[in-house]
């Protein structure tokens, strides 16, 4: 009886914790969460057959490419307004897990990178990579405000915006734009 | 069936250590404009024109993946631009960030995605599509 209750509780409390890294959520359209296993590929290369050493080191996009020959290039990570090719950098030629969210819309299947481990049982990673290696070559604490809204802090963004204004359409457009608001 | 053919033909040769030769590509010409591609597709926000230029820049310095938009579901991934060899916050996509632009490339087809590897740019109109007066600026409205 007493091992039938301690069951029943352990039971309980697995429901309630969820799994310790799971898929979250986006509110997409056509969202579907997923959890497969692939191998990190440079794109390029792979369809291609343009090869750098080490999948170009951070300079190009990273695909995962499943065991039924399915390539799937992530479009994103778990940082705001940033790709998912230097999450799986370090995951060059290995096999991973990869956990996120397809989304099915405007007649495309596309996914969103959340969490990763080396296959079978590495430890997961939050997709987040991004914001300390932006804060690594732009000198400042991965945690600060600066590397948290990196995109407003960014010297090649700042430089194209200062030339070309927020719209592209040059300062006195955004002067003129602005100005109404 | 053909695909299902290539598929299965896929999954052994990679199942037993083949070599898989690079995919087919077919010579194009693409007329579009240059889109942040994860913002467009998902449509979490308005992300088409001025309205969404500034963001686009950020998502293309984040290194989320860019495309060129000739259509409503027509989206190209530029995976190689000229003699650059990223496809990572590359610099001259970058310049020309929501242009409507003409390109000469090769096409490769994969799982429902178009890539593209461009050779040239043929046209470039700059930013024509001015979308900021209806939808404002996109994600935060400066």
């Amino acid at each position: 009886m007493r091992t039938a209750i301690f069951g029943a509780l352990a039971a309980a409390a697995c429901l309630l914790a969820g799994p310790a890294q799971a898929a979250q959520s986006w509110g997409l359209i056509g969202e579907e969460e997923a959890r497969f296993e692939a191998k990190v590929v440079d794109v390029l290369c792979e369809l291609t057959g343009n090869c750098p050493d080490d999948c170009g080191d951070g300079d190009r996009q990273l695909g995962l490419l499943k065991d039924d020959g399915t390539l799937i290039m992530p479009l994103k990570n778990m940082v705001s307004f940033a790709g998912a090719a230097e999450e799986l950098l370090p995951y060059c030629g290995k096999r991973v897990v990869a956990d996120g969210l397809f989304a099915e819309n405007r007649g495309h299947r596309i996914f969103a990178l959340q969490f990763v481990r080396e296959a079978p049982d590495g430890e997961w990673r939050r997709a987040n990579r991004f914001q300390k290696v932006w804060a690594e070559e732009n000198g400042v604490e991965p945690d600060s405000q600066e590397a948290k809204q990196w995109f407003r802090n960014d010297p090649r963004i700042q430089e194209l915006i200062q030339r070309d204004g927020k719209l592209g359409l040059g300062p006195e457009a955004d002067k003129a734009y602005f100005s109404k608001e | 069936m053909k695909h299902g053919i290539a598929r299965v033909l896929l999954a052994f040769s990679l199942a037993a250590g083949i070599a898989v030769p690079a995919s087919a590509a077919e010579r194009v010409q693409v007329t579009g404009e240059v889109i942040d591609s994860w913002c467009y597709l998902t449509q979490i926000m308005y992300a088409q024109g001025t309205a969404h230029h500034q963001c686009a820049l950020w998502c293309a310095a984040g290194g989320v993946p860019v495309a060129i938009r000739s259509g409503e579901e027509e989206v190209y991934f530029i995976l190689k631009m000229g003699e650059g060899e990223t496809n990572v916050a590359d610099p001259r996509v970058m310049e020309i960030q929501t242009h409507n632009i003409t390109v000469d490339g090769d096409l490769y087809e994969r799982d429902g995605m178009k890539y593209l590897v461009v050779d040239t740019v043929v046209a470039d109109e700059g930013i024509v599509n001015e979308t900021h007066e209806t939808f404002g600026v996109q994600p935060f409205g400066e």
